[in-house]
């Protein structure tokens, strides 16, 4: 053991330093973006031609919107909002601080996916809903969220997982957590040991986020 | 004379599709009463869809006046529109259950949001999958069910708001011809124990035989023509409704069976291929047997059947007429007032069905 990880031994509470790291990083960020990005998909949804908000400028602006968002490569976003984060965070350096790029790179991916999950719903459904004397906030409920449980708890899987890949770039550039660990240790003092077990552990943070999606997929689904 | 239930004027639905204009329904004028069940027949793209959903306004028309239940639809609130919809319910096509909740939670769907116990509801909901004969599949979720059962939950779905009027949109079109009679006969109940008003649309001329008593032929966006279903299927006017008809009554298929095996060049000069339609009382004596003994002609039937339209006999006969076609054609022509109705088929008529 201590000849294949010889500098890992010697690291294990910085390993779960930066485990938590990478966990707190990719829950909060998770929330918020998960917030903003179901929000977003939602409106895209609704305010398209033909939704049941029906509004073209605002679908247009929106949508322009989440694309110019989503061009930004994630390694440039970092940098180019930084004074933003210095503004809302007070900082630019630390796992706080990467909140703020994490949060703006994921949510409009996340918002494009809950778009196109929702966008699966039977407009069939949605017509005998309205039929049934729904109101537009109803049918988001009761029909658009219910109804694309699965397929956005699907594309929520995926999201958590870029994201996960997300916090390892700003951990190297200053974030904290196993991208900064692999980075600024294994890879900068070529202890290849350290890069290696940095990315074991960020395989089982994958799987077991998939696992885990998968389960509730099955619980949410009825056919 | 009532106020009817639903009262469309003049309604023309106009698609805009880039540049073209589509016209889907064209000045339209229909009233329904109350009590009615109303078919409205059409091949797809006639724009029978679309008319139909001006009634709850899902379609909202380009021009025209929507009355249902004395209520000018388009004058209300979103809020009042919203609690108009709900006193006519709607079934389609693809049943369009919610896959995420079971059978009573799909029924129960309509009262969500309603001022009214989880208890009550529950209950309310039972009922009629009772009615439907579902209730022992009421946990059970929609993928289980097959098409006649979904059907089921959807109509007990649409009844759970007490509506006056449903409306079916091709609610019959995926399923097969033995659950088809199902489920039309239990909108005919319906019909009869609850006075529901029922709007049809289909394409199918078997179901406005079944169970309409007014039917509406749509083609481009118009209605070329309607009236009682006796009415429209013993004499119809127009070439659509001719085609619907026949279909529905197999004459057409059996004239082209026939005329495959009797060639019409071979018939002698005293013989001539015929098809009568009996009408009403027609049916009810022997017309044939009087003619033949009158005429001293020779009958040779290959096709014959009855049928009940909303209420009234409908027969149709083809026969092979050896005798004196000179004396007995002319005899049978006057005949037409007694509802017995005759087509001499030549090499024209058997050209004209091939097409």
């Amino acid at each position: 053991m201590a000849a294949l990880l010889p500098n890992v031994l010697q690291m294990k509470s910085e390993f779960i330093q930066a485990t938590l790291a990478t966990l707190y990083m990719t829950a909060v960020s998770a929330i918020i973006a998960g917030v903003l990005g179901l929000g977003l998909g939602i409106l895209l949804v609704v305010t398209q031609p033909g939704g049941l908000l029906s509004d073209q400028p605002s679908y247009q602006l929106l949508d322009k919107a989440t694309n110019l968002l989503r061009s930004v490569p994630f390694i440039i976003l970092l940098a180019v909002i930084s004074p933003l984060t210095n503004y809302l965070i007070g900082t630019t350096v630390g796992t706080t601080a990467s909140l703020v790029p994490l949060v703006l790179g994921i949510f409009p991916f996340y918002a494009r996916q809950v778009q196109n999950a929702l966008l699966d719903v039977d407009q069939g459904i949605v017509e005998a809903a309205q039929s049934m004397g729904s109101s537009p906030l109803a049918i988001i409920f009761r029909v658009y969220l219910k109804e694309g449980l699965p397929d956005l708890i699907r594309v929520s899987i995926v999201t958590v997982i870029s994201l996960i890949g997300l916090t390892t770039m700003a951990g190297a550039i200053g974030a904290g957590g196993l991208g900064d660990i692999a980075i600024s240790i294994g890879y900068a003092r070529f202890e290849n040991d350290v890069t290696l077990v940095a990315m074991l552990i960020i395989l089982v943070l994958v799987f077991a986020v998939q696992l885990a999606g998968d389960w509730l997929v099955k619980r949410v689904t009825h056919d | 004379m009532a106020q009817p239930i639903i009262d469309l004027k003049d309604i023309t639905v106009t698609f805009h599709n880039d540049q073209q204009v589509l016209p889907a329904v064209q000045d339209v004028n229909l009233a329904i009463d109350s009590g009615d069940v109303y078919g409205i027949i059409g091949y797809s793209g006639a724009g029978k869809s679309t008319l139909v959903r001006v009634i709850n306004l899902l379609q909202a028309p380009t021009e025209g006046r929507v009355v249902v239940n004395d209520q000018a639809l388009q004058d209300l609130s979103p809020a009042k529109l919203r609690q108009a919809r709900r006193q006519v319910g709607m079934i389609f096509q693809h049943f369009n259950l919610m896959g995420s909740r079971t059978v009573l939670g799909n029924v129960i769907y309509p009262l969500l949001g309603q001022k009214i116990s989880k208890q009550e509801r529950q209950a309310k909901a039972l009922r009629l999958l009772k009615l439907v004969g579902l209730e022992a599949y009421a946990q059970a979720y929609p993928s289980k069910l097959s098409g006649g059962q979904k059907q089921r939950v959807a109509i007990a779905r649409a009844l759970i708001t007490d509506p006056k009027v449903l409306i079916s949109d091709e609610a019959t079109s995926a399923l097969d011809p033995k659950t088809t009679a199902s489920i039309l006969s239990l909108l005919q109940r319906l019909n009869q124990e609850l006075g529901l008003t029922i709007v049809l649309i289909t394409h199918e001329m078997q179901v406005i035989k079944s169970i309409c008593h007014h039917v509406a032929v749509m083609e481009d966006g118009q209605i070329i023509e309607r009236g009682p279903v006796a009415q429209v299927f013993t004499a119809p006017q127009e070439a659509l409704t001719l085609d619907f008809v026949e279909a529905a009554t197999n004459v057409r298929a059996a004239i082209k069976r026939i005329t495959r095996t009797i060639r019409l060049s071979e018939l002698a000069a005293n013989q001539e291929l015929i098809a009568f339609k009996f009408i009403g009382q027609a049916t009810k004596h022997g017309v044939i047997s009087q003619l033949s003994q009158e005429f001293k002609v020779d009958v040779n039937i290959l096709f014959a059947n009855i049928d009940q339209i909303d209420g009234q006999n409908v027969g149709d006969m083809i026969a092979v007429i050896t005798g004196d076609l000179a004396a007995f054609n002319p005899a049978v022509a006057k005949m037409a007032s007694e509802g017995v109705h005759a087509q001499v088929i030549d090499e024209q008529v058997v050209k004209g069905l091939s097409d």
